[in-house]
């Protein structure tokens, strides 16, 4: 059995996460957008956050098929 | 007795010849005579080094990749037969394997040359790792350190990715076949689930030890992989040549952990590092909206101050214009009053003057009258009539 694709990506939490902080940086930060955006944020980084509480990685053993 | 064409006896010879196990026996000497015709055709004689003893070799360029050289020594694996063209006896070589550190040294750094001109090494060609890997392809043998030394720093890093593990033997005869398989393995799998990159790792040994990794085969699996590899191969100074042609060149098994899986107590700190950002432009977005909020109610109340210094000064100065107004009209009353009362025909008749009318009109002269005319004489205090006698 192929391994199934594991959800959700921490990949893309983290990368939505690091446009929002990039957007930040910016000179001007709208206030009304800028509270949602950071609200989004913070949700995100719990995300990624919770996501890293998965201690061990999961190893699957491929059967050999010429054994 | 039997009478036989040449022909005949000589596929009796090879049917014989035959009867040798070709995998039963590895044949050990030196190379002499190496040649190769037409890019094909590969010719050398093995000889023994004591003893006055040769055996002609034949294979293709196709079966005998290692790269030869005269006075190398090697392990031969092949079948003996009688070319009956030429009546002559010779090895047909399936494998070759250098023997010894000098020998295996010496073919080592000749397919490394061979695989650098190909282009296999080529820094052009290596491809980065995804950041946060989901599913990584582990190659190598379970039983091994290098397997839980990759596993445990990998644990320690990051957690929640699955690695797909292919047992392999690392060394030995099985090595390079299983390796490649798990290779192909990979190779076949659909993209979703295919790993994002493939590690290939074992623990360090000597050149004999790492043959699998200085395979060719290996080297160009690595190399054609559809995913990065990632090849980790013993210790610091060891080096192989799936090393050269991974996209990414660990040092040890636990190095390839580190350079596969992101740290996550470096990551809880960029994730906290993001949140603050986040949070001080916020604050500070908030805090130049404010300023800007009571420098208006700043200006509202310098204007509205202004505005009734204005209004009460131009209410002050209205009071005082009517008031002026009104003492003015006041003023006009009394003079009017003053002239009115000066007219006043009453105040005339009291100085003993009298008003005379005909039918109540004011007589001004006598041109209305005649004798006998009745007038009417109001005086200051009464009135009375009286006839007109004398004109």
């Amino acid at each position: 059995m192929p391994p199934k694709k594991s959800e959700p990506s921490f990949a893309k939490t983290f990368e939505e996460l690091e446009e929002i902080t990039a957007w930040f940086e910016r000179d001007d930060v709208d206030l009304e957008e800028g509270l949602k955006k950071f609200e989004r944020g913070l949700e995100l980084a719990k995300a990624c956050k919770d996501l890293l509480k998965n201690v061990e990685n999961k190893v699957e053993e491929i059967k050999k098929k010429f054994e | 007795m039997q009478t036989l064409s040449v022909s005949d006896y000589l596929a009796l010879v090879n049917e014989t010849l035959a009867l040798i196990p070709s995998e039963a026996h590895l044949i050990e000497g030196e190379v002499s005579d190496y040649r190769v015709s037409q890019g094909k055709w590969v010719t050398f004689t093995l000889k023994d080094e004591e003893k006055d003893a040769v055996l002609p070799c034949f294979g293709t360029t196709f079966q005998l990749t290692l790269p030869l050289e005269n006075g190398m020594r090697v392990q031969v694996k092949g079948y003996s037969r009688v070319y009956e063209r030429f009546g002559k006896f010779s090895l047909n070589v399936r494998e070759v394997e250098p023997v010894g550190e000098g020998a295996l040294r010496k073919a080592y750094e000749m397919l490394k040359r061979k695989l650098e001109a190909e282009g296999l090494f080529d820094a052009s060609r290596k491809r980065t790792l995804p950041r946060f890997p989901s599913r990584v392809g582990l190659i190598t043998s379970r039983e091994a350190a290098a397997y839980t030394d990759f596993l445990r720093i990998a644990n320690n890093r990051f957690g929640g990715s699955v690695i797909s593990l292919v047992p392999v033997h690392v060394q030995g005869q099985y090595a390079v076949e299983e390796i490649l398989s798990a290779f192909a393995y990979f190779d076949a799998l659909e993209v979703e689930v295919r790993p994002e990159l493939i590690v290939l790792t074992r623990g360090g040994g000597s050149l004999e030890d790492l043959h699998a990794f200085n395979d060719e085969r290996v080297a160009r699996a690595v190399f054609g992989s559809a995913v990065p590899v990632v090849v980790g191969v013993g210790h610091e100074r060891d080096e192989s040549l799936a090393d050269f042609a991974a996209d990414v060149r660990a040092s040890t098994p636990s190095n390839a952990a580190e350079l596969v899986f992101p740290d996550r107590t470096q990551i809880v700190y960029e994730l906290t590092t993001s949140t603050d950002l986040m949070e001080s432009r916020l604050r500070q977005a908030l805090d130049e909206r404010s300023a800007v909020v009571s420098h208006a109610g700043h200006a509202m109340t310098v204007f509205f101050e202004r505005l009734s210094h204005v209004v009460f000064d131009l209410a002050t100065r209205l009071s005082r214009a009517y008031q002026e107004c009104l003492l003015r009209m006041g003023e006009s009353v009394v003079h009017a009053e003053q002239i009115l009362r000066q007219v006043d025909p009453k105040r005339v008749l009291s100085r003993g003057y009298s008003l005379v009318k005909v039918g109540g009109v004011l007589i001004k002269d006598t041109s209305r009258l005649e004798i006998g005319t009745d007038v009417q004489v109001q005086l200051a205090r009464g009135l009375f009539s009286a006839e007109v006698t004398e004109l």
